[in-house]
């Protein structure tokens, strides 16, 4: 057979494309349902983990229904799970200014949490700051995911314990929507939890960086509406 | 001004090679002289210059959640960012197949020299990271696109070129008998990458 | 029988993708800051390799040449994605740990490189072996480089503690690329002093 033939060439790539897209879009409309409800459960158990409710690793082990009912048992009110896929879409018109709600989650114990989301070296890196809803500025937990950061370094902000740790007890600075929190280089003294700012991570400079406009966009969007009066 | 300063930066701060050391099997592999590596720098600035710019428009109007708006209403929940991989690459595989069959055809020494290497511009993650960062950046046109292609792969090729420079000097010295060639490739690539990480500091 | 003992034990030392083809470095740079990373890349790159030189292999005889690159590329490619895809639906935890190398592996010089110089003109049987001891050869280099950038850039192996336990200051160029770099033309220096073939004039 002539495989260099033009009409063979056309039709075999047409055919290769055609069938793997079909695969592709096949697969994932099939498996979606699954996948959301695990995407869910995931980005529950980080709200929840940035609340200190439970370890993250503990809420892994407990099972999706498990993760979904201690949420529902503890949230104040009604809250719908916002997506992560939904912050992006979010985080593009806070970024242009538009003057969008920040979604909250506040829970019955006096915890809030506040979702934040921005680019990162690779890919989109998102978290949860948990504040003390008495002030709405006293972090009280935080928990940070990313896409694709580099393993050991840029990952570190979901890996390493002692990152997220760095934020409790740190207080938001509300009067500066601008910069309200800083992720910088030889950052905080230890024990200083009033100057707003923690150490960004060794030899991830630019995920660092990311985390750090992302802090700025979300919680000086959230700082503006909680100076327009009213925490809710 | 901001295309100026987009390209300075795609050129030196967000320099392919050494700040996020992509594309590192070609570039290692070759440099042995400058008559290839300029031929392979070519070929990626402008395999670089044509697929950012076309997957830019892929990911604007058909991959972003809601980029199909324009199809209709009823097509502005579609979201087919699971594609945006497969796309991407098979856009930047097609490219490099041209270049390739062009190169073949009009510079056989080339091609020759180029080997593999040619081909495997296709999987050279510098170009599909460079797609990525597009997607992820958000930049506001196709011009702000089309300018950090072009950074990008002149950053490429000042890098390449530089190194290949090294390596014809390195070439005339008593080097080890074991480092010899490749091994001293890459402890040379580390020092300029120690040395490049100077430009991290400037904001631009 | 021979030949197929050959096929899989050469890329593993003479024939090394990463120390002697100089294939799959970007990936080698990435994802050797620490072992268990660089373990869970070494596993992944084996399966992929392996698979995709076979399929490679089988379809051969009918892939139009002019365009071989994109159509390899195609299909690992969706091999992958499918992969992720019902890691995602089945096995959540595990594809939060993988997602990250996704695009690592699609872009690996090694799997292409492999199809392209070995696949498309040898048999099924001959081509798994070879995808699959590259894969090998590939991951001990890896993890090589992540065993001594672990340890002295972080002090720990695994993530316990071994040198920063004796009181060890951690040095923190060695988690950069730059040094990952440095450390691989050390273990090429080593390779060829012992190997002496390999040496280039």
């Amino acid at each position: 057979m002539n495989t260099n033939n033009n009409t063979y060439t056309v039709i075999y790539t047409t055919v290769i494309c055609v069938l793997v897209a079909a695969i592709l879009a096949f697969v994932s409309q099939t498996l979606k349902p699954r996948q959301e409800a695990n995407e869910k459960a995931e980005t529950i158990s980080q709200i929840l983990t940035a609340a200190q409710f439970a370890d993250k690793a503990e809420l892994q082990k407990m099972g999706n229904a498990a993760i979904i009912q201690l949420f529902n048992d503890n949230i104040d009110g009604k809250a719908e799970v916002v997506s992560v896929s939904e912050l992006k879409a979010l985080n593009y018109k806070l970024k242009a200014g538009e003057n969008v709600p920040v979604p909250t989650y506040r829970f019955k114990n006096g915890v809030k949490v506040i979702p934040i989301y921005g680019a990162g070296l690779w890919g989109p890196v998102w978290g949860y700051i948990a504040v003390d809803d008495a002030d709405g500025v006293r972090i009280v937990g935080a928990y940070f995911d990313h896409e694709s950061e580099t393993p050991g370094l840029g990952g570190k902000i979901k890996d390493d314990p002692a990152f997220r740790a760095q934020f409790k007890g740190e207080v938001i600075d509300a009067g500066n929507p601008a910069k309200p929190f800083d992720i910088v280089k030889g950052g905080s003294p230890a024990g200083n939890t009033e100057d707003s700012k923690v150490d960004a991570i060794t030899g991830a400079t630019m995920t660092s960086k990311g985390l750090d406009a992302a802090m700025d966009v979300w919680l000086g969007a959230y700082v503006k509406s909680l100076n327009h009066g009213g925490t809710k | 001004m901001e295309y100026i300063s987009l390209f300075v930066k795609s050129i030196f701060v967000d320099n392919m090679i050494f700040a996020y050391f992509l594309g590192m099997c070609s570039y290692l592999a070759v440099s042995k002289n400058v008559k290839t590596a300029n031929g392979l720098g070519i070929a990626v600035i402008f395999v670089l210059l044509i697929t950012l710019p076309v997957n830019y428009l892929l990911n604007k109007f058909v991959l972003q959640p809601g980029a199909l708006r324009w199809l209709g209403a009823g097509f502005a929940d579609v979201d087919l960012s699971f594609l945006s991989f497969i796309l991407f690459i098979a856009v930047i595989a097609a490219i490099v197949q041209v270049v390739e069959m062009v190169v073949e055809k009009f510079l056989p020494t080339l091609y020759a020299s180029l080997g593999i290497y040619l081909p495997l511009i296709a999987v050279n993650c510098a170009i599909l990271g460079a797609a990525l960062f597009m997607q992820q950046r958000e930049f506001a046109n196709v011009g702000e696109a089309t300018v950090y292609a072009l950074g990008s792969g002149i950053g490429w090729y000042l890098a390449i070129v530089a190194l290949a420079a090294i390596r014809e000097k390195l070439a005339y010295s008593n080097v080890p008998a074991g480092l010899k060639g490749i091994g001293i490739t890459f402890i040379t690539v580390g020092l300029m990458g120690i040395a490049f990480m100077a430009f991290m500091g400037i904001s631009l | 029988m021979g030949k197929l003992k050959e096929t899989f034990l050469n890329p593993i030392l003479k024939g090394n993708p990463i120390t002697v083809l100089v294939l799959g470095i970007c990936s080698a740079l990435a994802v050797t800051v620490e072992l268990k990373g660089a373990c869970v890349m070494a596993l992944s790159v084996i399966v992929v390799t392996g698979v995709s030189s076979l399929i490679a292999s089988l379809l051969r005889n009918t892939i139009p040449n002019r365009v071989r690159i994109v159509i390899q590329l195609v299909i690992v490619a969706m091999m992958v994605i499918l992969v992720d895809q019902f890691l995602k639906a089945f096995a959540f935890a595990i594809d939060k740990q993988l997602s990250v190398y996704i695009g690592l592996i699609i872009t690996n010089c090694i799997v292409m490189g492999r199809i392209e110089a070995f696949a498309l003109g040898n048999k099924p049987i001959p081509s798994l072996v070879d995808g699959l001891a590259n894969g090998l050869g590939y991951g001990l280099i890896l993890i090589a480089v992540a065993f001594f950038r672990e340890l002295f850039g972080s002090g720990t192996l695994f993530g316990v503690p071994v040198l920063s336990a004796l009181g060890y200051t951690n040095n923190g160029l060695v988690i950069l690329p730059p040094m990952a770099l440095i450390i691989l033309g050390l273990i090429i220096w080593a390779q060829r002093s012992v190997q002496k073939d390999l040496q280039e004039k």
